[in-house]
């Protein structure tokens, strides 16, 4: 009972914003000519993680891959279509190809390690990617779901000197959709965690979404790599998306030189830290949406 | 009926112990436990079980498949602490348990039975914030280092949570080593507990975090042609089927947390071994949403900026 009058509420709201929800079996809903749609599925299989491997050129992997979970951002009209997605967060971990960060009990392995033969690997564990979405154009020209072009394309982002409206963003308009959907998780075989997600929520003024890359490892270093889209549905002669991207990192020996607490677990929640976290790389850009 | 067995029965409602109850049961412990090998005999039949993490309900579901203990004969693993929502009462359970029937259930211990690793990720702050304060945690942590560090199933079956040591090669190194510490950060205990086996080498590899050995196939066939092994079992990786053979059926990981993290979708498996050690695994799904208490599969609306 509570749960019709929870649903009938939601659907008068969706309505009162002029939207609706996917059809059955779809997680999103339809807003301003935009489709958005989640997806949280399992971990990928023993045989497709093996896949994903050849695929990738590599034979480590996140140990949690959510290869099938996604979120899409379908622009009807332009087709323009912003998605995120395990599988090309992985290609751009491959091709930045960072080196790999020694945890802390690496120095006394150094001596010990001398004493056997061995092979030494060398791929960035922390899979830490530069990854800030994808995008491509698929033109629906003959009805819904019936994509007949999509072609990968390097849409225009302009560099911007706009910001988004944090102050807009803060105020407690409804959520007509809500998710967050893991894209990959890696426990660093228990030195931390590396962790890719992306949260979306869609108010009846705008969409707003966050991609996050998350890394901690223990004793070491922090990472926190976050791009922020938003798209606001106000109706104006030029619509558009900002996309910021903000880079943060730190080492636990400069937070404890600042006298910050040194210890992992005063380190579990990124939203309670990132400002703690020294900004190495800040960028705006912006994506003009036909009108 | 016994206080102990009032406790198993509280504890499989998942109704933590009051602390006096907890210091009281970590005691017995500690006198059965002092007297086991580092690799501690296992009679056949029995049933193998990899990680729980804290997954209590799950665990309820492990035992409606592989049946009840006494009844079943079980060797875990270790890591029975950390991650999930409910490590204290599964700990409790499995180490009531053991009082009960030392001899019908074995625990060894995993990295996650650690005063270090705890305080990371999640069973230090579960203790506090079910007791108040840190004692039980105390105990518990105390205990860990009594745990023992392998199992061996009648001589043939090499049972251990993470894998080999490049200082190992024969068990009787193994029952050299003085357990009773905490897990340390390198060494042959260490490597017990931590290191994998990687199909990218034949002997040995160092992980690219500069700490933690990886094996290969030639390891495995060498260890387990020097001890007269049939094959090695251990656990300390997510697999999504649950249980995964490598380097020609010389070791099988077995994985006993399904959905694990209450998110991952995987399935879980133990391994029954008859009389005859002819083996079985058995797969298992996690508990259904209502038999449990933990929170909903669907996140809250959040105003993150």
């Amino acid at each position: 009972m509570e749960n019709e009058i929870e649903e009938a509420e939601r659907k008068a709201t969706l309505k009162a914003a002029g939207a609706e929800s996917l059809p059955q079996g779809r997680n999103g809903v339809r807003i301003h000519g935009w489709e958005i749609e989640s997806k949280n599925r399992s971990i990928l299989s023993s045989l497709t993680y093996e896949q994903w491997g050849e695929k990738l050129n590599t034979s480590h992997l996140p140990e949690m891959v959510f290869g099938e979970s996604s979120l899409v951002l379908w622009h009807l009209q332009s087709g323009i279509n912003i998605h995120f997605n395990a599988f090309d967060a992985l290609v751009g971990w491959k091709k930045e190809g960072l080196p790999p960060v020694e945890v802390p009990a690496a120095a006394k392995w150094k001596f010990r390690s001398k004493l056997f033969q061995q092979v030494i690997f060398d791929y960035d564990y922390t899979f830490t990617t530069p990854y800030c979405g994808s995008e491509t154009v698929e033109k629906n020209t003959e009805g819904e779901g019936n994509i007949l072009d999509q072609e990968n394309c390097n849409l225009e982002w302009e560099d911007s000197e706009e910001k988004i409206d944090i102050v807009a963003l803060a105020s407690k308009e409804p959520i007509l959709f809500y998710d967050e959907a893991v894209l990959y998780e890696d426990e660093l075989a228990d030195n931390g965690v590396s962790l890719l997600t992306v949260k979306v929520r869609v108010m009846p003024s705008c969409w707003f979404l966050l991609l996050r890359f998350w890394l901690r490892v223990d004793g070491v270093l922090m990472r926190l790599r976050d791009t922020r889209m938003y798209c606001s549905f106000e109706k104006n002669a030029n619509p558009f998306i900002l996309r910021e991207s903000c880079w943060r990192e730190a080492t636990f020996q400069s937070l404890s030189a600042k006298g910050y607490p040194s210890d992992s677990a005063a380190y579990s929640d990124p939203n309670l830290i990132s400002h703690r976290l020294p900004v190495v790389m800040q960028k705006t850009q912006k994506l003009k949406l036909p009108g | 009926m016994s206080d102990l067995d009032r406790q198993i029965e509280q504890l499989k409602r998942c109704e933590p112990l009051k602390e006096s109850e907890v210091k009281a049961l970590c005691l017995k412990a500690m006198e059965i436990l002092v007297e086991e090998s580092n690799v501690q005999r296992v009679d056949a039949p029995v049933t193998i079980c990899g990680d729980i993490h804290g997954q209590f309900y799950d665990m309820k579901e492990l035992f409606k498949v592989g049946g009840d203990c006494p009844k079943t004969n079980y060797l875990f693993l270790g890591d029975f602490v950390d991650r999930g929502f409910y490590s204290v009462e599964t700990f409790l359970l499995l180490l009531a348990l053991k009082v009960r029937y030392p001899d019908r259930i074995t625990l060894i211990r995993g990295n996650h039975e650690s005063r270090q690793i705890t305080q990371v990720y999640g069973f230090y702050d579960e203790c506090l914030r079910k007791y108040g304060s840190v004692n039980v945690w105390r105990y518990c942590t105390d205990i860990f280092d009594y745990l023992s560090l392998s199992a061996l199933i009648e001589n043939r079956i090499f049972s251990v949570h993470g894998g080999l040591s490049p200082a190992i090669s024969t068990l009787d190194q193994i029952r050299t080593i003085d357990r009773k510490q905490e897990v340390p950060h390198d060494g042959a205990m260490c490597d017990l507990l931590w290191s994998d086996p990687e199909d990218m080498v034949d002997g040995w590899g160092l992980s690219p975090r500069g700490a933690g050995f990886l094996f290969g196939g030639n390891v495995v066939t060498s260890f387990n042609h020097a001890n007269n092994l049939d094959y090695i079992c251990r656990a300390h990786q997510l697999v999504m089927e649950g249980y995964k053979w490598m380097f020609n059926n010389q070791i099988v990981t077995v994985w006993s947390a399904p959905n694990y993290c209450y998110r991952c979708g995987n399935v879980a498996a133990i391994l029954e071994l008859d009389e005859n050690l002819n083996h079985k695994f058995r797969v298992f799904e996690a508990a259904p949403h209502e038999s449990r208490g933990a929170p909903s599969k669907k996140p809250a609306p959040d105003y993150f900026l």
